[in-house]
């Protein structure tokens, strides 16, 4: 069995053709389906988000899956495959689960770190899982990269610092105050970056949002859009006397706030959140000296925020050696199935012979009462167990499928194990791990 | 015996240093741990001093700092648990550590006072010590949020930044600690007074018993530091005094407090070492 992965990401195509090969927009839950169905591929799973998409599979030919898939794309988007096959990335086998890794990790991500893909990979399996398309490769690659993403994130730095202007101040306005529900928020001047701010402090649960500006009819759009409501803006003062966080950006030429204005509000208990992203500034730069007023402008959050970008690119490395010892042990996992159907078949068969052995004595034990007679069942059982366990993790534990497959063979031979049908167990092996085991040896 | 808790809080303060510095959660769980280890064998030593000898468990310098030590893990340990803010271990565990050296090093005196063989002892002591060990716990709240607010306010966010808890937790549980403490803190000192003038009437030739008055050293400097703390207390309520203002006078205040427990005791006091 072979892991096989194609798809594009936005390394390797452009956006205009990633969004032809998009699956998130439709139904991926169908998308998955109709692969599963239309290819031999044994597993498969689609991960589709607006970065990348591609295919997970497991199979048996590579060669012959790959055109399936490569067909499966031209048909399911209704696109000319010479149009995306340039485009398309492939990997094998480890490759597979050191792309996953990283794409889990967030080291593949536009943004590095950023947290949404793992959620993204997790939806992606639970999708092919639902509808059992995932089997066990598919299972383990998957759980494996839902681990790395965690190492990543609980080990590393990668994902910490906000790495776009509003969310930085979004996370200074937490250091500040805490938990933002209940908070008040001005917003003054009603361009695009005051609206997405507010709109990311909206989702932190604060309270009232107010917003001013010279256009009412603007204010009003946007106090619409992010549940807020427009003051006139002879209102503004009294505005920020009430507020908690203030984001300006407004077109102004000279300052709207004075350093006087600040002072004159600042009688009371609590600090005043100042974000001001406007160029030229909005507030007096004095009015940042003022005890318990926090001035932030447009400068200092983008200061912020390569700040953070660089801390992040200094944890990639760490990140890396987390995706390859996951790669690592993932594989020797890979290895041990090569060997289960044999060790399956041995201990089917040890078992078979330790229940003829009791049925042969079964007259001679008759004697014994009930409780003895478990105890005899539960000893021999026992025996088993114990005989096969270190051969089996000996065999598990070979270094490459080569030396395995010799291994698997030799046990196959010594203890004379066939099929069912008659054929030697070996010849099934790659096609047993197609049907979910119900018996997974230790 | 109270080196016993001291090699344990000596680990968790280590501990604690590192989760401060490599924010690892597990190494931060693992110190919780030991320390709440620690508190129970501590608990343990001065159930076992109190024992041996009745009012013996603060009735020396050294017992008295033992059980300071023993409060102020408690106490940390109960704000750690309930805000599940753990950035604070790496400054108290310090302090547990120095109080428990003292009570280690210092002599611990096995002789019992007749003095202080008073009910009015046990809640004179056991509240003022328990009024210090929120003080300390104010004070390092106090130093905490200076040291955050000078990094948001410079707009240099770094070390105290990605480590420390919000201001406006730092300064809720600033004030929260300074008003138990106060409230501690007077109960001690009402209490002090009832039983210095109960103990002068009844034994009217121990020079010891006549000495207590306002002017000895320490009964002054606790004044002071009530003096401090009240003051702390108004300033919030009446003058806004919240924030940057509250956190240093807290830590001012605990500074008061050490130099009334430490130099103080060792030193200068006449009436008040026993």
């Amino acid at each position: 069995m072979h892991l096989f992965l194609l798809g594009v990401s936005h390394r390797t195509a452009p956006v205009e053709l990633r969004e032809r090969l998009d699956f998130s927009s439709r139904d991926v839950g169908a998308a998955v389906e109709a692969l599963c169905a239309r290819t031999g591929a044994a597993e498969t799973v689609v991960l589709s988000t607006c970065n990348r998409s591609e295919m997970y599979v497991a199979s048996e030919d590579v060669a012959q899956t790959k055109q399936e898939l490569v067909r499966f794309l031209a048909e399911y988007h209704q696109l000319p495959a010479d149009q995306f096959v340039p485009h398309l990335f492939a990997r094998e086998d480890d490759q597979v689960a050191h792309h996953l890794f990283r794409v889990a990790a967030g080291l593949d991500s536009l943004v590095v770190g950023e947290p949404q893909v793992l959620g993204q990979v997790k939806d992606a399996f639970g999708v092919a899982s639902e509808r059992r398309c995932a089997g066990p490769f598919l299972n383990k690659l998957f759980t494996s990269s839902f681990a790395v993403g965690k190492r990543v994130r609980t080990e590393t730095a990668l994902g910490e610092g906000a790495v776009s202007v509003s969310f930085a101040a979004v996370q200074l306005a937490r250091k500040i105050f805490g938990k933002l529900a209940g908070r008040r928020v001005l917003v003054i001047g009603a361009g695009e970056m005051g609206k997405l701010t507010a709109q990311h402090l909206r989702t932190q649960g604060v309270g009232d949002i107010v917003i001013t500006g010279r256009t009412q009819a603007r204010a009003v759009e946007i106090a619409v859009a992010v549940d807020g409501r427009a003051v006139p803006w002879s209102e503004l003062l009294p505005a920020l006397g009430n507020a908690d966080i203030v984001i300006t950006a407004t077109g102004s030429q000279l300052p709207i706030i004075t350093k006087a204005n600040v002072a004159a509000v600042m009688d009371r208990r609590e600090p005043l959140f100042i974000i001001d992203i406007a160029i030229p500034r909005d507030v007096e730069p004095g009015a940042g000296d003022i005890e318990q007023v926090f001035l932030y402008n447009v400068d200092d959050l983008q200061t912020i925020v390569q700040e953070n970008l660089s801390r992040r690119s200094a944890e990639i490395q760490r990140a890396e050696e987390i995706v390859a010892e996951e790669v690592g042990r993932f594989m020797a996992w890979r290895r041990s199935r090569t060997v289960v159907p044999t060790v399956v078949a041995l201990r089917q068969q040890f078992d078979t012979i330790r229940r003829a052995e009791l049925q042969r004595l079964d007259s001679k034990l008759s004697g014994l009462d009930a409780d003895t007679r478990a105890r005899v069942d539960e000893i021999t059982r026992l025996i088993v167990e114990k005989l096969l366990l270190e051969p089996t993790e000996q065999l598990k534990a070979l270094p490459d499928e080569e030396t395995q497959v010799a291994y698997a063979d030799a046990v196959r031979r010594l203890f004379g194990l066939r099929a069912d049908d008659g054929a030697p167990v070996t010849a099934r092996e790659a096609g047993a791990a197609k049907r979910p085991s119900t018996e997974d040896p230790r | 015996m109270n080196a016993i808790p001291l090699a344990i809080y000596l680990v968790a303060a280590a501990l604690y240093a590192v989760h401060f510095a490599r924010r690892d959660a597990g190494v931060g769980r693992a110190a919780t741990t030991v320390l709440v280890a620690g508190a129970f064998v501590h608990t343990f030593v001065i159930g076992m001093q109190t024992m041996e000898v009745w009012n013996a468990a603060f009735a020396s310098a050294s017992r008295a700092a033992s059980t300071f030590a023993w409060l102020l893990a408690l106490s940390y340990l109960y704000t750690e648990l309930t805000t599940e803010e753990r950035a604070m271990g790496v400054f108290i565990l310090p302090i547990i550590v120095v109080l428990q050296v003292i009570s280690t090093v210092a002599p611990s005196g096995t002789q019992p006072n007749p003095l202080l063989d008073s009910p009015w002892f046990w809640v004179h002591m056991l509240s003022l010590l328990f009024a210090y060990a929120s003080f300390a716990l104010a004070g390092v709240l106090g130093l905490t949020y200076v040291l955050q607010f000078k990094e948001i306010k410079k707009k240099s966010l770094g070390f105290f930044y990605t480590r420390l808890p919000s201001l406006q937790v730092l300064d809720v549980m600033n004030a929260r600690t300074v008003t138990v403490g106060w409230i501690l803190l007077t109960v001690g000192v009402v209490v002090g007074v009832i039983w210095a003038t109960q103990a002068q009437a009844a034994s009217p030739l121990d020079p010891q018993a006549q000495a207590f008055s306002i002017g000895d050293p320490k009964i002054l400097v606790t004044m002071l530091t009530w003096v401090v703390y009240s003051f702390a207390l108004v300033a919030r309520r009446t003058m806004g005094w919240s924030g940057r203002k509250a956190a240093w006078l807290s830590a001012a205040g605990f500074a008061i407090v050490m130099l009334s427990f430490l130099p103080i005791n060792y030193l200068v006091t006449t009436s008040h070492s026993f």
